[in-house]
């Protein structure tokens, strides 16, 4: 049993008549990810990839029942895309759109923190997927192998990187989720950590952080009193200087806060197997699963 | 985007925050014209970049007569800052701001961010001014008050109320302190800012308050919704690469090592410098093209690597998913042709058509060295700079 999506998620993309939302959607089809549909205002009634195109997210909500929606909505519209898709009752939004304003952001977080019945992963991220069953995202499928880790990561090809390694290893993947590099997103690390360590798929855990904010720490709290599985973790940045955005919005070290070296301590006091080396994601994991 | 003290006290002005009167020269000749039109018999001269620790690298300075001032200001428009905010290549200031002296009674901070964790805009607020909010958290903890600022910018009254009684103002500067606040809050939320500081806040001898330093960075993301900031963008402040690499939509940062490196995402982008550090080298800069870049920002950041004179070797580091490896190697190909370096080059490239995008680099002809795993690929860019840099 994979976390958060399986074979039967059916999924629609918003703004698949874009060129990124139409190519993603065809590359997730190919996977074998169950696309029912897509959302495109002004493009109702129209067909994308032969799958049915609706005015609004409501409207595709009555006709073809997702449980998930992939967002590929430009900036400027996105915040607006994944109120939409909530009051539409989605249980699973995934918003891959980068440079959202953080002023839309706030007002989306407060939204989602509140949601009874949606969960937001996102945005600025690569997506979810869980190998053999469903992609939703922009990841290449091929890397993935089914197995028994799961991973967890604020970055995109960084993940790949990871995953590409657990693949190599034969340790395989239950289910990858890319939560963003945004200062402020939906899910974070410890909403995934607890999905993880019910799933019986799961063996041992890999986390991926980075410079700026505060989730690894409150990852690393939470393992120490909670998590029963191994964890192995690397963070990036520990050469980022303070001050500046590394590439992602939510990659600075400001007053002193989220330096790369307070985040590994932490981890590394909660017992979590912490390597200085991305080449060594995949090692590091299979040496906290032998313990 | 980061704003200079001068236009983000234009900002405050508009908003009724009260300012001291000043003026912003950037020659000589001018200089006259502000010390005539503000009656200055001395001022205080402050250099406008777009750096902190202004004050303790020599860029603010007090005159005690209008001839000072003029001698002053010579010295200090086209000065160069060199500090750990700046970078070794420093920044250089084209303005200064020229500006009364104001007698202090008292210096608050005053300032406006989004909390992560709460995820909401708030108004933090210290009478510990005049030195950095860090400096405060540290020294003072007990005297940091935030509150929140609405969605639309507004500061409920009794938040306001709070925030005023926690700086120990009174009377009419409680009421004026609760205005500028209030203002705060709404500038921050109307201008999409990322960081709003007025520090320090001061009271004067008379129990006025007066906004005598002011931050504001913009939102980048925010930016299209602000066609009246655009005449803000200052490209003097960045260096020639960042520059150059902003133009073509690429997260490009200096640092002082001599690995030149560029990568396709902001976190493996990071690794890759880490893992340089690891290797025994030193990453000259972080170079994220994106993660769906085009052949044409391949070779866009290739030629910023290239035109870097302390970069004795290249690391490339892709992991193709949406881009594929062929795009990469056609990338780099058609910059090295534009561009021929005698600097080592390694590429690591994993993922989409490797096979096809490591052929096309060998059939080149040119030197390139490919690795097949990170940790080969560090350990050579680290060799080969080393061996380069003693040549």
């Amino acid at each position: 049993m994979p976390i958060l999506i399986d074979k039967k998620t059916r999924v629609i993309t918003q703004g698949i008549s874009g060129k990124a939302g139409r190519y993603h959607t065809e590359q997730c089809l190919l996977y074998g990810s169950k696309f029912v549909g897509g959302v495109t205002p002004g493009k109702g009634g129209q067909e994308v990839l032969d799958l049915p195109v609706f005015d609004t997210v409501d409207e595709a909500k009555k006709a073809v029942h997702p449980d998930a929606t992939m967002i590929f909505v430009p900036a400027p519209f996105a915040a607006n895309a994944i109120l939409e898709a909530e009051d539409a009752g989605i249980h699973l939004i995934i918003c891959i759109t980068e440079g959202i304003p953080i002023r839309d952001m706030v007002e989306v977080s407060r939204v989602m923190r509140q949601s009874q019945r949606s969960r937001l992963i996102g945005p600025n991220c690569p997506g979810i997927i869980t190998p053999d069953a469903c992609k939703i995202g922009i990841m290449p499928g091929y890397i993935h192998k089914k197995g028994k880790i799961g991973i967890i990561s604020r970055s995109g090809t960084l993940t790949y990187e990871a995953v590409w390694q657990t693949s190599l290893l034969g340790l395989g993947q239950s289910t990858c989720v890319g939560i963003g590099g945004d200062p402020l997103n939906g899910t974070n690390f410890i909403d995934v950590l607890k999905l993880f360590e019910k799933d019986p798929q799961t063996e041992g855990i890999l986390l991926i952080g980075e410079i700026g904010g505060s989730a690894e720490e409150e990852a690393a709290e939470w393992i120490k009193h909670h998590c029963s599985k191994p964890v192995a973790a690397f963070i990036a940045g520990v050469t980022a200087p303070a001050g500046k955005r590394m590439g992602h919005a939510g990659a600075i070290v400001s007053g002193g806060k989220g330096a790369a070296k307070d985040k590994i301590e932490a981890l590394k006091k909660a017992g979590v197997f912490v390597t200085e080396s991305p080449a060594l994601l995949g090692q590091t994991m299979l040496e906290a699963l032998k313990k | 985007m980061n704003l200079h003290e001068y236009q983000a006290k234009e900002l405050l002005l508009a908003v009724g925050v009260p300012v001291p009167p000043f003026g912003v020269v950037d020659k000589l000749q001018d200089v006259e014209k502000t010390i005539n039109k503000l009656h200055l018999k001395e001022a205080v001269i402050k250099i406008q970049v777009h750096a902190g620790g202004r004050g303790k690298a020599g860029g603010v300075k007090f005159a005690k007569t209008p001839d000072e001032i003029l001698q002053v200001a010579e010295k200090l428009i086209g000065m160069k800052m060199i500090n750990n905010q700046t970078g070794l290549e420093g920044v250089i200031a084209h303005q200064v701001l020229i500006a009364p002296p104001v007698d202090i009674e008292k210096e608050y901070y005053l300032g406006a961010i989004v909390d992560r964790n709460k995820a909401e805009a708030v108004l933090i607020a210290s009478p510990e001014g005049g030195m950095e909010i860090e400096e405060i958290a540290a020294t003072y903890p007990d005297k940091i008050l935030t509150v929140p600022i609405g969605m639309d910018g507004s500061v409920k009254p009794y938040h306001l109320l709070r925030l005023g009684k926690f700086m120990g103002w009174e009377k009419e500067t409680l009421e004026q302190g609760m205005n500028i606040a209030a203002a705060l809050g709404k500038l921050f939320i109307d201008k999409d800012a990322s960081l709003l500081e007025i520090n320090p806040l001061i009271e004067s001898k008379d129990g006025k308050l007066w906004a005598l330093d002011a931050k504001l960075s913009i939102d980048d993301n925010a930016l299209y919704r602000h066609p009246e900031l655009m005449s803000y963008y200052d490209p003097s402040q960045q260096s020639p690469n960042e520059v150059a690499a902003k133009k073509h939509d690429l997260a490009y940062i200096a640092l002082e090592g001599n690995i030149g490196c560029m990568v396709n995402g902001a976190g493996l982008a990071m690794a890759t410098m880490d893992i340089i550090k690891y290797a025994g080298g030193k990453p000259a800069n972080f170079l994220d093209v994106g993660g769906s870049a085009t052949a044409e920002k391949i070779t866009e950041g290739f030629k910023i690597l290239v035109s870097d004179p302390q970069v004795k070797a290249i690391l490339v580091n892709i992991f193709g998913g949406i881009m594929n490896c062929a795009t990469i190697a056609e990338g780099i190909l058609v910059a090295l042709k534009e561009h021929p370096i005698k600097i080592p080059l390694v590429v690591r490239m994993e993922g989409t058509n490797v096979e096809q995008g490591k052929k096309m680099l060998e059939k080149s002809g040119l030197k390139i060295l490919t690795a097949d795993n990170l940790t080969d690929a560090a350990t050579r860019v680290v060799k080969e700079a080393h061996a380069h840099s003693h040549r």
